[in-house]
């Protein structure tokens, strides 16, 4: 914690190089790929072309420390070397700029105001892993983010920075732009590699992780699309520069959708700064006349109290508070919301959303959803806080992938800060007065006969 | 690289032996494992079940793994922990690799796959057997005649009903229903009023009933039959239907038994009854009457006529006594004498000027109760215990109340009070409470000090239960509780061909107790007379009659109230002995049957998910009574001539998905949807018709469950063209179905689908005329060879997998 950077004065590099300002504010030009060029773009893909060996570049990225911004946080450096050491001939690298949060303008944003930064470090990337195809998934009802990142593989072609044997060098990379509209699971790494090879749109067991096993059973590295923004900057000016900002768990910064009272605005932050201070950044002061609490992580997320803002944007502290990074979203609650209904809204979202191939999560969070439905419709006993406390290990523990590792942050969140909201719609009474009863039944137990 | 072994629990350190250039017989590298704290070796690639399965550890459950599919891990049954992962992994999808360790048991893996099961059961909406018929001492096929009361098939209905029970009006009317306390419609909203459906349908064919199946002909045995109550009248029954000639012996001038002496008109009209026991005579069996065993004949003299068995079904007819002092007093009256009296219209020692008290909390306590009540007497029934305890049923408690007694429940009778002129004043009791829980669990009333207290009467009904007379039979028969001792099973006594059955074995019990086992005795006389060993047959009825495991499964269904059976308004009921129920309309009848969840399953017995569930022990469900929305009510899909769709059943697993794309080829399947709606359908949910389906079966063969199932069908069988066979073993490759398999001889073989493997080298194939191949068009060449052949044969139920 101590390593946090004061955020007032803190870089921003993923948003100048986006062109917007430190402010946040998403007004400027969309670069096109002379723009990238005048300001040094692809310097970083041909230094590496020329000067560097693949093993030198994923020691640079190890060394600059660089986590996954997807939301696992898996350092990637390692995964890049995983990918390069696999045995096969054939490695494939797949950009994830497909925002599951639907609400998140991170990617999109990346996509439609400097595509060739994503599509220079995608290069890299590959060049890195020895990757010869790679995908770029984006989201196709983001119509502009979409299409300029199909412009964007275009013009790189045409200028040779993709393409057959790139900058004269002997390192050649097919890149095909993957539209895709398949709601929150299209985002997950396997169910997309399943998306991509036609299949139903279903989860699969790792390991193998896609980095052993991955695309038609290739090595594949899976790579979000902010984690591939930074690496011409890491290339470029070196992982100590790199370094310079973050945590001491994890460098860098992170881009940060916020939902404030005024909408959705774009900031970023050095891992490690507070939470607080990202609000404070978005130009948001959570108090007690303005807020509940706070959801970090997005639609999977925790809900932290104002006494928590204090707690460190950074994976494990997040985590260690029952939210998470996730997909880099911060969300203010408003006074009057009730933390009841707030998590049963969000688990009956999360119930729908779910692949539903594997039973903890396709049921287990449907039977969650039911029992906050119950509490909040005042028909709740005291024995559902346990059967909650209990899913709240079962869901996690038995799920096939991440989505059901993560779906019970939102109920575990709000019954660790907001035990009051449950206690009084135990005792029959909202909270803060606003809840309506939605459902009838509330569920009981019944023996065989 | 080299590969390092962790030191395993027990302490062994590291072989050097152990590193990547251990290689088993196919050449693929090995190495060890530890699994439940055993070492093992393990090939690379094999996954941790694998592993497992071939050291002996065969009880990790999994639901959606095949050897020959790639696994999914969608069921997380097989769940297991390994060190240095942080959430349990599915050892059907994990790769085992160099010094692993791995747990295949824990607390927290049995409470992840209990819970698995408990959410698949909580959205499940089938059930396997039905509980109601386990639950009927009988077990008549339930859901099976209500299905046909629904499509106005009464008659039918009333035909399968016989197969196991003879008098379907009779128990209709009086049978405590055990039957309804399990009726899983009951976790619905109201239990189906299956006792009240089966008389109905007996009441629609009351004149002309049908038998269950044709008399079959005479044996020339000679079956005497002594007691013409309903255990008796059931075993001449199916006995007389077996061909056996009957004669039934009773020491009262007319049949039934307590139905005709003990039940008053206003639950059973005897004119009713009467016509319903006609199916029994109608069968050739004879009767004489007002001949009493132990007292007109003897056992002896009953073989010496030249009867080839013996069967006692004499009951209970002995009243219990009070046990006080005074209790010969006129006032004190036998509760059977006073029903029997009244039933045949004789005068009894009750009318509107007397105060009653009835002691009890059986049939006959409640009978006397209401007949009291009927003569117009003031009436008190008292009960030593609470009401759940009684063994009258609810309603007739109810109805007890409702016609006017008052009820007193935990009270006992300490004495009688008796003036100078010898006179019945009254009856005095202590109240009880329940004391502290004994050894067999149960609660024993237990008197509260200074609570006494009398109530003013005139005439005292004990009706505490009857015993069976001592005196009519020699001592060796008697067990200590003065009932007839047989073998549980096959009901014969330790005299050869000597059989007993109802009160007389079981002690006052119930009608349907008493019928059950007269029906099983039946079968075992009939056996008896075929000269079967009676150890035998008594282990096969056991083996019949054992209880199935049940589990529970929530329910879904809508809201649907029991349509009530109309009753007498109990204003109408005084003073006369008119049935109190008045009985269905036919449009009641139907839509009260139509209420049954129709509770079986084709696959119950095979079902993996019915096999784990019973394993782990789903008795409760925390899921039941929610919304619509938290439950699937799915269609069927019948549509397919070969294959039965039931996605009520489906649990997911995509078996049949992947064996239809990876294994057959067409690709019919597909898990569609997200979330809790996901489900494996055909694309767009159209009938499996509309697919490339090309009927193999393969589908049905990976279902865990009963949501995919062979239709039932014709067999055609083929002759096989020996003289025209060049063995080019074309119709093995092409045969989807492996049906026929190639080895180093070309042979026919019955590839594991169904039970083993059963080859037929090529001499024998050659010695074999026509063998069978399953077909839909008959192509008949020659004569058809009727020579029994171990290819021609019914396709027996897929077994559970061991
Ligand atoms: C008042 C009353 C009400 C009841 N109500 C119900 C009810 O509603 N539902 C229910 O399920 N059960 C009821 N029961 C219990 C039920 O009647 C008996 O369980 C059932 O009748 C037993 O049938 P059974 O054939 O074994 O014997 P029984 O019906 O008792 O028949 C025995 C027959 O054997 C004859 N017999 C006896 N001794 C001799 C002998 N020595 N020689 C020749 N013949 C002999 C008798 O005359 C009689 O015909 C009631 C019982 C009573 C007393
Ligand atoms: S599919 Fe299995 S568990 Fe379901 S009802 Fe049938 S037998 Fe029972
Ligand atoms: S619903 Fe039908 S089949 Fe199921 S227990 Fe009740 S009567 Fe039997
Ligand atoms: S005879 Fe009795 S137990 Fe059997 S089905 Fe009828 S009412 Fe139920
Ligand atoms: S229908 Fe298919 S997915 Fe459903 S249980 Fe059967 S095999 Fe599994
Ligand atoms: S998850 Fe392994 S068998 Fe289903």
């Amino acid at each position: 914690m101590q390593q946090t950077q004061q955020t007032q004065h803190a870089p921003t590099p993923l948003l100048q190089a986006m062109g917007l300002t430190g402010e946040g504010k998403a007004s400027a030009v969309p670069f096109t790929l002379d723009d990238y060029r005048r300001q040094g773009g692809y310097d970083a893909l041909r230094r590496a072309l020329r000067e560097l060996s693949p093993t030198q570049v994923i020691e640079e990225i190890r060394t600059s420390g660089l986590r996954g911004r997807g939301g696992a946080g898996y350092p990637t450096g390692d995964k890049l070397a995983l990918v390069a050491s696999g045995r096969s001939t054939m490695r494939y690298l797949i950009c994830n700029a497909y925002d599951a949060d639907a609400r998140s303008l991170i990617s999109a944003t990346l996509l439609e105001q400097n595509p060739h930064l994503a599509l220079e470090g995608l290069a890299l990337a590959s060049y890195a892993a020895g990757v010869s195809e790679a995908f770029l998934y984006v989201r196709s009802a983001r119509t502009e983010a979409a299409a300029s990142a199909q412009k964007a593989v275009a013009d790189a072609l045409e200028a040779n920075l993709i393409g057959r044997n790139i900058m004269g060098t002997a390192f050649s990379l097919a890149v095909t732009v993957v539209g895709v509209d398949r709601s929150f699971m299209g985002g997950e790494e396997s169910t997309l590699i399943e998306i991509i090879k036609g299949r139903p749109m279903k989860a699969q067991q790792r390991p193998p992780y896609p980095a052993m096993q991955g695309l038609y059973d290739q090595p594949t590295a899976v790579q979000n699309v902010e984690t591939l923004a930074n690496l011409p900057a890491i290339i470029s000016h070196g992982a100590g520069a790199f370094r310079q900002s973050g945590s001491r768990a994890t460098t860098g910064t992170k881009l940060l959708t916020v939902i404030g009272p005024g909408g959705a605005q774009l900031i970023e932050i050095p891992f490690g700064a507070s939470v607080r201070q990202a609000l404070q950044q978005a130009g948001i002061d959570a108090n007690e006349n303005n807020a509940r609490g706070v959801v970090v992580g997005g639609m999977e997320g925790g809900v932290l109290p104002l006494s928590a803002l204090d707690t460190p944007f950074d994976f494990d502290p997040l985590a260690q508070a029952d939210a998470m990074v996730g997909s880099g979203m911060i969300e203010v609650l408003p006074v009057d919301a009730c933390m009841v209904r707030w998590a049963m809204e969000r688990s009956d979202y999360l119930s729908e959303e779910t692949c539903g191939k594997c039973v903890p999560c396709r049921v287990g969070v449907k039977r969650i959803a039911g029992t906050l439905q119950g509490l909040v419709s005042s028909l709740g006993q005291p024995d559902d806080l346990k059967l909650l406390e209990e899913f709240s290990h079962y869901v996690p523990d038995g799920s096939l992938c991440g989505y059901g590792v993560h779906a019970i942050h939102p109920v575990v969140s709000a019954m660790r800060y907001f035990g009051d909201d449950f206690a009084a719609h135990l005792a029959g009474k909202c909270p803060t007065g606003t809840c309506q009863p939605v459902r009838a039944h509330r569920f009981n137990t019944k023996h065989v006969l | 690289m080299a590969i390092t072994v962790r030191p395993t629990a027990s302490g062994v350190a590291p072989t050097p032996g152990s590193d990547s250039s251990q290689r088993n017989e196919y050449g693929q590298p090995t190495f060890t494992v530890t699994i439940d704290g055993r070492t093992m070796q393990a090939y690379e690639g094999q996954t941790l079940l694998s592993v497992a399965e071939e050291n002996g550890i065969l009880d990790i459950p999994n639901l959606c793994n095949d050897d020959k599919l790639e696994p999914t891990s969608a069921c997380r049954m097989c769940l297991v922990e390994i060190e240095g992962f942080d959430r349990p992994a599915p050892s059907c999808n994990t790769a085992a690799t160099p010094g692993m360790v791995v747990r295949t048991k824990s607390d927290r893996l049995t409470h992840i796959r209990r819970t698995n099961l408990e959410m698949i059961l909580s959205d499940h909406n089938a059930y396997c057997q039905p509980p109601c018929q386990i639950g009927c001492p009988t077990h008549i096929d339930i859901p099976g005649y209500l299905e046909l009361i629904a499509q106005g098939q009464n008659r039918e209905a009333a035909r399968l009903v016989k197969e196991v029970l003879p008098f379907p009006y009779i128990l209709g009317l009086t049978c405590p229903a055990p039957c309804q306390e399990v009726c899983r419609r009951g976790l619905v909203e109201e239990e189906i009023a299956i006792c009240r459906m089966h008389g109905f349908a007996a009441e629609q064919c009351i004149e002309d009933p049908p038998t269950p199946w044709p008399q079959e002909a005479p044996t020339g045995k000679k079956v005497a039959i002594v007691g013409a109550g309903p255990a008796g009248l059931t075993a001449a029954y199916y006995l007389a239907l077996k061909g056996h000639y009957c004669k039934v012996f009773d020491m009262m001038p007319q049949p039934g038994g307590m139905l005709r002496y003990g039940i008053p008109e206003y639950r059973l009209p005897k004119n009713m009854m009467d016509r319903e026991l006609e199916s029994v005579w109608k069968l050739g069996v004879d009767a004489q009457y007002n001949v009493k065993l132990g007292v007109d004949f003897t056992i002896d003299d009953l073989f010496n006529e030249g009867f080839d068995a013996v069967f006692l079904a004499i009951g209970c007819w002995t009243s219990n006594e009070l046990g006080l002092p005074g209790e010969d007093n006129p006032g004190v009256v036998n509760a059977i004498t006073y029903l029997m009296d009244k039933t045949q219209g004789l005068p009894v020692p009750v009318d509107d000027t007397r105060e009653v008290v009835v002691l009890g909390g059986g049939f006959t306590t409640f009978d006397c109760t209401r007949t009291s009540l009927r003569l117009g007497a003031k009436v008190h029934t008292v009960y030593r215990r609470g009401r759940q305890e009684m063994t009258a049923t609810f309603e007739e408690v109810e109805d007890g109340q409702s016609e006017g007694t008052d009820l007193q429940l935990f009270a006992s009778a300490s004495s009688l009070k008796i003036n100078d002129k010898g006179e019945l004043t009254g009856i005095e009791f202590q109240r009880m409470k329940l004391g502290e829980p004994d050894s067999s669990g149960r609660r024993r009333p237990v008197p509260i000090e200074g609570s006494e207290y009398v109530i003013e009467c005139d005439t005292v009904i004990p009706a505490y239960g009857q015993k069976c007379d001592r005196s009519v039979l020699p001592d060796e028969y008697w067990t200590k509780r003065t009932t007839i001792e047989t073998d549980p099973y096959n009901f014969m006594t330790k005299r050869k061909g000597v059989f007993a059955a109802g009160d007389a074995v079981l002690g006052a019990a119930t009608i349907i107790q008493g019928i059950g086992q007269a029906k099983l005795a039946a079968r075992a006389i009939d056996a008896y007379l075929r000269g079967e060993d009676m150890a035998a047959v008594s282990k096969r009825i056991e083996a019949e009659e054992a209880k199935p495991d049940l589990f529970d499964i929530v329910p879904y269904k809508p809201v649907e109230p029991k349509v009530k059976m109309p009753m007498l308004p109990y204003e109408e009921r005084k003073r006369n002995f008119r049935l109190i129920e008045l009985g269905y309309t036919p449009e009641q009848a139907k839509r009260e049957a139509g209420r049954c969840l129709q509770c079986a399953c084709p696959a119950a017995g095979q079902c993996d998910l019915q096999k784990h569930s019973i394993e782990y022990g789903l008795t409760d469900n925390r899921f039941h009574d929610g919304e619509p929305t938290d439950y699937h009510d799915y269609e069927f899909d019948m549509s397919h001539s070969f294959i039965l769709r039931d996605p009520n059943k489906c649990i997911n697993c995509t078996q049949c998905v992947r064996v239809c794309h990876d294994v057959i080829g067409p690709n019919c399947y597909g898990m569609f949807g997200k979330g809790f709606d996901t489900i494996v359908s055909t694309p767009f949910n159209v009938s499996l018709h509309a697919t490339d389906c090309v009927s193999c079966g393969a589908c049905v063969q990976v279902c865990p469950t009963g949501s995919l199932m062979m239709a039932e069908r014709e067999l055609v069988r083929w002759d096989f063209a020996l003289d025209r066979c060049i063995f080019c073993g074309d119709c093995v490759e092409v045969c989807p179905h492996g049906a026929l398999g190639e080895t180093p001889n070309f042979e026919l073989s019955f590839y594991n689908r169904f039970g083993e493997d059963i080859n037929m080298p090529m001499q024998d194939v050659a010695r074999a005329p026509s063998f069978l191949v399953r077909q839909r068009v008959p192509r008949k060449q020659g004569d058809a060879m009727e020579e029994p052949n171990p290819l021609v044969r019914p396709l027996p139920a897929r077994r559970i997998r061991e």
